[in-house]
């Protein structure tokens, strides 16, 4: 983002170098696979065209995409806000599902008051932002007044996260009957979100989800605290002597980060599956932290990258049923990409350094 | 610094995916060709007796949800098998199957709407093969009363059910599981030298309780009747690690739980869970020179490899119930029903008849392996062990004397039985 | 080895960093390399040590051109370079930092390396524990560390950048000794400073750059009015001392004592008034950082009291110490003082007081701009800090210091700037002080630390002074007293 800012010449190339070499990682982990799908003797341009129509091959499919998409834009979001403070809040998982059992909690409290439905989802909403964000305090508070580093403690609180959806299930929250895999019993379809008819897709996931992407755009770009977000990040020591508090922003990324996550998680609960699940966050906190990492921790990239990992996710679904390949393949395209994004990046730097266009390429090694 | 190692962490775990991902892929290329071989057997074995039955050689497609890998040799693997079962089966029938069908494996997805993408590629009826699913399959059957349905382990269509919900399209199958544990019960119980019997359990519900009791019943009953011993002295434990499989930091760890069996005396251990880590810790203290013993669960093979410590497994056998129902479907004598299916007592291995089995293990004593099978004769001949007097686990009255528990009793089975150890309700 | 550099050309974006310079230095020679700060020393050395690759140029070692581009190139022609700011040290022991870099081997020989280390150390009298852990040695022990590791891979050549900042007056006389023993020995001497007495004193010929270009590259003997001259391109004098007219109590120590697991400092009572600028003077390490860092909150007190203006603030945070008019400047610049990665403008948005939600960015460049000005900096409002040169990285540091101050604390305030810029900024410090603000610093320049105080504070681990009129001392006596002699029997009262 500071490319605008830097060194005019510099700059430029950069712009127009950078992309370069992200389309390179994306013909390479392309290639890649392709050589996997002739190993195994399947067609490949079958499979990337069924994948590329079961992914946009009609408005239902389309929409399918979008689901995904925007919970995952939410958490890549909100982990890029820990990312710029320096930290790597892998606890974004569980901030996900906390989100989703608030959310579940809240609706079960009211499902039979007299509230109008939508005021009772709005709660609800709310309360799954505000689990996700007591989550990731935790987390917080282990790092900043414990010295726990905040990737084991979330690791551990997304295990706890998962104990206590399963707990929840089977146990006080078990449906009538039998406790059942399937979840939690489904809500009524008067406290679901709103979807566009005849699809899955509620305009109001997306919309939030858009949002969140533009005001954390403008909140790392834009403003003072996430300035001090990146100071802190950077150099702690530095951001402190220079007037900046440093735990509380520390911990506020982490809270900024819950928030999102959580309202994920509300989404997952309103918008998609209506009820609590086993595994309610969907990978979506992890996900998002791998699209975050691509996309070089740019807020504005996070849009496509996370487009094409939820197409990727919907469009191979075509791959066994009208291939019969193995379903593996789609996250073996993911994992090439990712893999391919790093070497690329490796060799990038490696590049620039020769090249000596240091006061773009010094930042981004810099980054924690 | 914290970078570089997270890096490498996601390096590992890209070359994992490449890794598992190439091998079941070359595998499913051989599957493929196998299958597209049978199909065309199928066909042409179609097309002989098509003269005799008047049955017309159209297509029949017919979609399965799996909610783990079609390979997993497990749950999901029995399944997909019969699935092929039908195609071998059934001219003209031809299956689509979409595997992994959880939304950790699918992010966003629901069973609902993968079930739609299998129909939009020409399925005319759907296997949801997983209690995941129930409340998807219901939603589905609901939206599409042209598609027939068939939900596994589901009890909906039951008419007295619990949960009853009149769906003409779908179909209810379920095997009677609790005789292939109550004869791992028994081979449990004919070779345990402690009187000790481990049930390794996975979460609590209504299945599970009544899978762990239905053991028990078997163990029991060998006990006092075939061996003479007194029944209050069979001690037998639930215990229960909170999921189907391993979650390191959520569920209890399985490895650790048959270990703790182990080393308390327990010399049996009979799995109730989808993995074989009981089965693995048994060989592995046989080794060392202990008489432990072991019985899997779910898959007709899972014995393999453990010939010291394996006394048997039950397994279950869906390909006959699909094939029947299926040919219902293409038949037009499809009716709704809850079909909660028996071994076939003639031969309970018998592929083409039975929906439950089980297999005895080599590590099985010829003496009680002669012992076993007069246990499953009796059963043949009417032997029920759900019979009173009963008391549920806390001294409840569950059946009378004489009393022959109904379908219900024993599919809603509210707490373990009186003798047993362990939960009987998830903790609260 | 002789070295030459032929037409060497670099630009960073817009600026001209090195302008065809062409230098040659016979082997055996000690070549000093004079200029102001931002001059392009750095830059020099690093294209001949292979950091930085040149836009144009050459570089014959013994007659034969050469390519470096990389610091291992660099070294396997045998030239290796000491930097200005000392490189991460990882916490490793000497000797497996004395290993890293070995060429070859997959088991490095720990024991005969122990002996070549032993041997090396011995010929440049160096006292170095091969066992100790890197990150406690000083700045001078980690440079005798980096000479002796540069000598085992076989440099020839030796590019010492700035060495003598950061270093006692001891370690800085063995240097020195050690670079005329390098020389005796036929290897070539780099040496980088804007320091002029150091390099009359050493070198056999001095290079002068300035603003990119080589304006001469002079024999002795020196005339420094001269070299003053090349350097800066005018002459500078050095101010008159301004004795400070004291005002009210700006801070109070009520017997200050703080620790930590290396040091003492027990019982300093002292009272600064505005206007007033104390010197803290002692090697490196003697408890006048740890002394400072007490004061404004980044450590805590063990007892005693810190009152600022009539606020007690002890115990209280480095931030409510801020918003009590303190500031503190730290002598790593890069570690704690500046945040890599941000340029210029964004480090005085972050240290502006305003406190609006949204950043103006327009208003924070022509911030950036006017800064940038009034202290001189070398660099644009968009220059990432780290790309800075040394010592206009110091000035940045000072000119991020809120304008209305009571108190400001300064660890080694000058360290790295060339004459011209150190006269500068203390008559901007000066200027402060006349308005109220009260200073106290840390040097190991006596002559600094002379020229500016009021009164001095000596440190000797752990003990200190009394305050001393600075009008009493020389530089000989405060020399005396930081070497520990000549301290009152009773000493380290306060
Ligand atoms: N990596 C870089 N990117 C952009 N500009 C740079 C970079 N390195 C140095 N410069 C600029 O080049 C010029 C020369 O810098 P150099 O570091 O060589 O100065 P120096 O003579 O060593 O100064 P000092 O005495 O302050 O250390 C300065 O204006 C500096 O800002
Ligand atoms: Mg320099």
């Amino acid at each position: 983002m500071e490319g605008s800012k830097g060194a005019k010449l510099t700059a430029k190339t950069i712009k127009w170098i950078s992309p370069l070499f992200q389309a390179a990682a994306f013909l390479l982990a392309l290639s890649f696979t392709t050589l996997i799908l002739l190993a195994v003797g399947a067609p490949p341009g079958q499979a990337y065209l069924n994948i590329l129509k079961g992914a946009f091959g009609n408005t239902n499919s389309i929409a399918n995409v979008l689901v995904v998409w925007a919970p995952l834009l939410l958490t890549t979001v909100g982990v890029l806000i820990t990312f710029s403070a320096g930290l790597w809040n892998i606890g974004v998982e569980g901030q996900v599902t906390l989100g989703a059992i608030f959310t579940t909690w809240v609706l079960r409290l009211l499902q039979e008051s007299a509230l109008p439905p939508w005021l009772i989802i709005l709660l609800a909403m709310l309360a799954g932002m505000l689990g996700g964000a007591l989550w990731a305090a935790l987390a917080g508070a282990l790092k900043t007044f414990g010295g726990v580093n905040e990737i084991f403690g979330g690791l551990g609180l997304n295990f706890v996260a998962t104990a206590l959806t399963l707990w929840l299930i089977f146990g006080p929250w078990k449906r009538p009957g039998t406790g059942s895999m399937s979840g939690t019993l489904p809500f009524p379809e008067t406290l679901w979100l709103p979807t566009l008819s005849g699809l899955r897709l509620s305009p109001w996931a997306l919309g939030l989800a858009l949002l969140a992407v533009v005001v954390v755009y403008l909140m790392l770009r834009g403003t003072r605290f996430g300035l001090r977000l990146k100071a802190v990040g950077k150099n702690m020591r530095a951001a402190y002597l220079l007037g900046v508090p440093t735990w509380q922003h520390m911990m506020a990324s982490f809270l900024l980060c819950g928030l999102l996550a959580g309202l994920a998680g509300a989404l997952q609960v309103t918008a998609v599956y209506h009820r609590l699940i086993p595994s309610i966050s969907s990978g979506y906190g992890f996900l998002g932290l791998l699209v975050a990492m691509l996309v070089n921790y740019q807020a504005v990239w996070a849009v496509p990258v996370a487009l094409f990992f939820a197409a990727l996710n919907i469009g191979s679904i075509q791959l066994p049923i009208v291939l019969r390949l193995d379903s593996s393949l789609a996250g073996v395209l993911q994992g090439l990409l990712v893999l391919s994004v790093l070497l690329v990046e490796g060799a990038r730097q490696q590049i620039m350094k020769r090249l000596r266009l240091s006061d773009e390429s010094a930042p981004v090694e810099e980054r924690p | 610094m914290r970078k570089n190692i997270f890096r490498l962490a996601l390096l590992l775990m890209a070359f994992a995916m490449l890794l598992t991902a190439c091998k079941p892929a070359a595998t499913e290329t051989t599957t493929g060709s196998g299958t597209a071989a049978t199909e065309a057997a199928a066909t042409e074995a179609a097309a002989t007796e098509s003269a005799a039955t008047e049955a017309q050689p159209e297509e029949f497609v017919f979609g399965m949800l799996l909610v783990g890998p079609y390979n997993d040799r497990g749950w999901s693997q029995a399944h997909y098998e019969a699935g092929l079962y039908v195609e071998e089966n059934l001219p003209g029938a031809r299956m689509i199957y979409l595997d992994r069908v959880n939304p950790a494996d699918r992010p966003g997805t629901t069973p609902a709407q993968l079930a739609e993408e299998l129909v939009a590629q020409g399925a005319r009826l759907i296997i949801f093969n997983s209690d995941d699913m129930k409340d998807s399959s219901t939603e589905f059957a609901q939206a599409h009363p042209d598609i027939f349905v068939i939900m596994a382990s589901g009890d909906q269509v039951w008419a007295e059910g619990n949960a009853y919900i009149p769906m003409d399209n779908m179909v209810n199958i379920m095997g009677r599981m609790e005789y292939g544990k109550m004869i791992a019960g028994c081979a449990a119980a004919l070779t345990t030298q402690t009187g000790q019997i481990g049930y390794l359990g996975p979460l609590i519900n209504d299945e599970t309780r009544r899978l762990a009791a239905s053991a028990y019943l078997g163990a029991r009953y060998c006990w006092s009747e075939y061996l003479g011993n007194d029944p209050a002295a069979l001690q037998f434990k639930v215990t229960w690690i909170g999921f189907w499989f391993n979650i390191p930091g959520v569920t209890a760890d399985p490895t650790q739980v048959a270990d703790d069996f182990f080393n308390t005396g327990y010399d049996v251990v009979i799995s109730g869970i989808d993995t074989t880590e009981a089965l693995t810790e048994a060989s592995r203290l046989r080794a060392a020179g202990e008489q432990v013993w072991a019985i899997p669960y779910d898959f007709i093979g899972a014995c393999e490899g453990a010939d010291a410590v394996c006394l048997g497994v039950p397994y279950f056998n869906w390909g006959p119930a699909y094939l029947a129902t299926i040919q219902s479907a293409i038949n037009g004598t499809w009716t709704s029903s809850f079909q909660w299916n028996g071994p076939d007592w003639a031969d309970i291995n018998n592929l083409d008849t039975s929906a439950v089995g089980f297999v005895p293990g080599p590590a099985l004593s010829p003496d009680a392996s002669a012992l076993l099978n007069q246990f499953i004769g009796e059963l043949a001949g009417g032997l029920n062990l759900w019979t009173g007097p009963l008391n549920l686990q806390d001294g409840t009255p569950y059946l009378a004397d004489g009393e022959i528990a109904t379908d219900q009793q024993i599919w809603y089975l509210p707490q373990l039985l009186e003798g047993m150890q362990g939960q009987s309700v998830s903790g609260e | 080895m002789d070295v030459a550099l032929y037409d060497i050309h670099k630009t960073f974006g817009r600026v001209h960093a090195n302008v065809g310079i062409t230098l040659s230095v016979p082997a055996g020679t000690i070549q000093g390399i004079l200029g102001e700060n931002g001059a392009g020393k750095s830059t020099l050395m690093k294209v001949l040590s292979g950091f930085i690759r040149a836009d144009r140029g050459e570089i014959r070692l013994d007659g034969r051109p050469v390519v470096i581009h990389s610091p291992s190139d660099a070294i396997r022609h045998g030239i290796g370079m000491l930097h200005q700011d000392p490189l991460d040290f990882p916490p490793m022991r000497v000797i497996d930092n004395f290993i890293l870099g070995r060429k070859g081997g997959l088991l490095p020989g720990r024991a005969a390396a122990k002996r070549d280390f032993r041997a090396l150390a011995d010929q440049f009298g160096f006292s170095l524990d091969p066992d100790a852990y890197v990150d406690t040695l000083t700045v001078g022990e980690r440079q005798q560390l980096e000479i002796l590791r540069l000598l085992w891979l076989g440099a020839r050549v030796l590019i010492f950048d700035e060495p003598t900042t950061g270093i006692s007056a001891a370690q800085k006389e063995k240097l020195f000794a050690a670079l005329r023993l390098l020389a005796e020995q036929g290897r070539t001497v780099l040496f980088v400073s804007h320091k002029l007495e150091d390099v009359e004193g050493l070198c056999h010929k001095i290079a002068v750059l300035r603003q990119g270009y080589l304006v001469g590259d002079v024999r002795p003997p020196y005339k420094t009015a001269q070299l003053v001259e090349m350097m800066f391109g005018k002459s500078v004098a050095m101010g008159e001392r301004q004795p400070a007219k004291p005002g009210p109590v700006a801070l109070r120590l009520e017997s200050l004592s703080v620790e930590d697991d290396r040091l003492k400092v027990r019982d300093v009572s002292l009272t600064v008034h505005k206007g007033e600028v104390i010197g803290l003077a002692g090697m490196e390490g003697s408890g006048q950082g740890l002394f400072m860092r007490a004061i404004c909150g980044l450590v805590r007190p063990t007892g005693g009291r810190v009152w600022v203006g009539d606020q007690d603030l002890t115990g209280r945070s480095y931030l409510a110490h801020k918003r009590h008019g303190v500031a503190f400047l730290p002598a790593s610049r890069l570690e704690e003082g500046l945040v890599p990665g941000l340029n210029l403008t964004e480090h005085f948005v972050l240290a502006e007081e305003r406190r609006s939600f949204f950043v103006d960015w327009n208003a924070g460049r022509s911030l950036a701009r006017q800064r940038i000005l009034d202290f001189n900096i070398r660099g644009a409002p968009e220059t990432p800090v780290e790309s800075l040169s040394g010592g206009n990285q110091q000035r940045a540091l000072l000119a991020l210091l809120r304008v209305p101050l009571d108190l400001l604390l300064l660890e080694h305030p000058t360290r790295g700037l060339d004459i011209e810029s150190t006269i500068y900024i203390w008559s901007k410090l000066k200027e402060r002080c006349a308005q109220g603000m009260a200073v106290l610093f840390i040097s190991s320049d006596l002559e600094e630390i002379l020229q500016y105080s009021d009164r001095v504070l000596v440190f000797f681990s752990g003990r200190v002074t009394p305050p001393l009129e600075a009008a009493d001392l020389t530089t000989d006596r405060l020399g005396e007293l930081i070497g520990g002699k000549g301290w009152p029997e009773k000493g380290g009262q306060g």
